[in-house]
């Protein structure tokens, strides 16, 4: 009888979630799945045929019938992992100096920087990205600041460009990296280091055999919650990038919002998918094997 | 640290970290107060006109551009303002509730698909929002369902129920399970303790998770950029659109109050955070 009803408690309190993320999550991801091996319908919409030219058209195999190879979505694709590695990179260098500052510091300054840090993640994204159109557009604070400084004699051309998009990530998401790595190096063994230094190892072995090993696991972390948003992200090189900054993101929203080709916009949805599995598969081993080795 | 010279350096490093993440906010701020329209980045003089604009009392209209168009955009820049809120409201509470029971659910029963449930709800957050957004478009366009506030909610609430779920589940797990336990032993019944022993220990965990749902909420762009139709649209949305079709002074009077309002969110859960440490 007790049995009985912790189980009745029990799918209670799971139903919810089980169906709303059933029909509205994971449904959802099954129809992009099925749509992209659909043929696309001639006014938008798809025609019910198995067809796998979608994917044909990005990886090449298409045969110029069906679909014709456009290298165009290949280089778009890698652009956009390239984007995406940039911006865990250098969220990582600007991250971890002052991660290892704030651990240093006093409380009362530590609680203060930590909240300085979380704030800009209540603040709009589409706000931060605007701040960074004002400052970069050929008018804008930089190129004014520049002009009358004489540093140039021609506003510098940086807003529709790579240089704005990778700029743009790496600005909104710092926070991201900057928490799991601040958890990596505030716990870390002080005693170990002093002991390494103490022992005569200089600063760059102390740095690469006994700090890095340790922060190891807030690097990886860090970079997979950068990695994964940057990869997919459509928003920053729609407002900071150019026809050059394009990224896979901006594939996919084209073709359903302008192209209308939803089958191919879902084949390019996919591929979107398949890296952040990709990628949360691997962290997910390498944490296993961290953890099977502490 | 051993060395002063490094230190010093480090410091200086890091409080020019803290300048490129605050500069852009203040540059904003500054210049939403500049009377300056045709080149916002020219500075001409002191103004309030832009906020006075937004609420449709500023006489700067007329000289701006076409009077028409410039209070209508004001007036969809509060339906989409009120439209933002109405949908965080809402999905606050919906996730809040299924996030906090599917919490409760995974840290006090045993069951065999615990495991992959705990898995499956971290993938709405790491899903990118593209790859949902456009699902849920397919989907609601499938079986027919009209674009319109309800797919809105509909699709914030399928990422914001992980949000709050992790957010009670760290909360649940420093709790001390001996207490719901001697609620059993002297007769309550299960339902008995979930609601006066377990619930209102949670409070805290679920006013945070409640809290950070509906910044999300407000926030969210790509995933309400999809699934709203041409009718309602939020306020991200909308000053998305805005950049868009080119800036106009009053998005950074706009900006500067979403800044401000983020900041008494922000210093607000900070507050709640310290109050949960007592």
């Amino acid at each position: 009888m007790a049995l009985r009803r912790q189980s009745v408690v029990l799918a209670v309190l799971l139903a919810p979630v089980t169906l709303f993320l059933g029909v509205f999550f994971l449904l959802p991801l099954l129809i992009i799945a099925l749509f992209s091996f659909l043929s696309p319908g001639l006014y938008g919409g798809v025609e019910w045929t198995f067809y796998h030219w979608n994917y044909g058209r990005i990886f090449g195999w298409a045969d110029g019938v069906n679909e014709i190879f456009e290298p165009i979505y290949l280089k778009i694709l890698i652009r956009s992992l390239g984007f995406a590695a940039l911006t865990v990179v250098l969220t990582l260098i600007l991250c971890y100096p002052v991660a290892f500052w704030v651990s240093r510091l006093s409380e009362r300054w530590r609680l203060l920087f930590l909240f300085l840090i979380t704030l800009p993640f209540f603040c709009s994204l589409i706000v931060r990205l605007y701040a960074w159109l004002l400052i970069l557009k050929p008018t804008g604070l930089l190129n004014t600041i520049l002009l009358r400084a004489g540093l140039v004699s021609a506003p510098l051309e940086i807003l529709y460009t790579p240089t704005a998009v990778v700029l743009g990530m790496v600005y909104v998401m710092v926070p991201f990296m900057f928490l799991p790595l601040y958890v990596s190096v505030d716990t870390l063994d002080r005693a170990q280091v002093e002991a390494s230094q103490d022992l005569g190892a200089n600063r760059v072995q102390t740095f690469l055999k006994v700090i890095l090993p340790q922060t190891l696991p807030g690097i990886a972390g860090g970079s997979v919650i950068v990695f994964i948003p940057a990869v997919g992200n459509f928003v920053v090189p729609d407002v900071l990038g150019g026809a050059k900054g394009l990224m896979i993101g901006n594939l996919v929203e084209q073709q359903f919002l302008s192209a209308r080709n939803w089958p191919f916009g879902s084949a390019l949805s996919m591929i979107i998918m398949a890296v952040v599995l990709a990628v949360l598969m691997l962290s997910v081993s390498r944490a296993r094997r961290a953890g099977g080795h502490a | 640290m051993r060395n002063p010279a490094g230190w010093a350096a480090l410091t200086a490093f890091s409080l020019v970290f803290f300048a490129f993440i605050y500069a852009p906010l203040f540059v904003i701020i500054g210049y939403s107060f500049n009377s300056n329209p045709v080149n916002m980045m020219i500075w001409e003089h002191f103004t309030f006109d832009w906020y006075t604009g937004l609420l449709g009392l500023s006489n700067r209209a007329t000289d701006v551009s076409n009077r028409a168009a410039y209070v209508e955009s004001t007036d969809q820049m509060l339906a989409a303002l009120r439209t933002s809120l109405t949908v965080a409201v809402i999905t606050t509470t919906i996730s809040t509730v299924i996030g906090t029971a599917t919490a409760i659910a995974l840290a006090r029963y045993r069951f065999r698909l615990r495991g992959i449930y705990n898995g499956f709800l971290m993938l709405p957050m790491m899903m990118p929002d593209i790859v949902l957004g456009i699902g849920l478009l397919i989907f609601f366009v499938s079986i027919g369902m009209k674009l319109s506030m309800l797919t809105i909610i509909i699709g914030h609430c399928t990422f914001l129920t992980s949000y709050v779920f992790i957010i009670v589940q760290a909360r649940i797990a420093g709790l001390d399970p001996a207490l719901e336990e001697a609620s059993a032993d002297l007769g309550a019944s299960e339902w008995v303790t979930l609601r006066k022993v377990l619930l209102p220990q949670l409070a805290p965990g679920i006013l945070g998770g409640a809290l950070l749902a509906f910044v999300i909420s407000m926030d969210d762009l790509v995933i309400t950029y999809f699934v709203s139709g041409t009718g309602d649209t939020t306020l991200p949305v909308f000053i998305f659109g805005m950049i868009r079709r080119g800036v106009k002074p009053e998005i950074n009077a706009i900006a500067t109050l979403i800044i401000l309002a983020s900041v008494v969110i922000a210093a607000f859960g900070l507050w709640l955070r310290s109050r949960k440490a007592d």
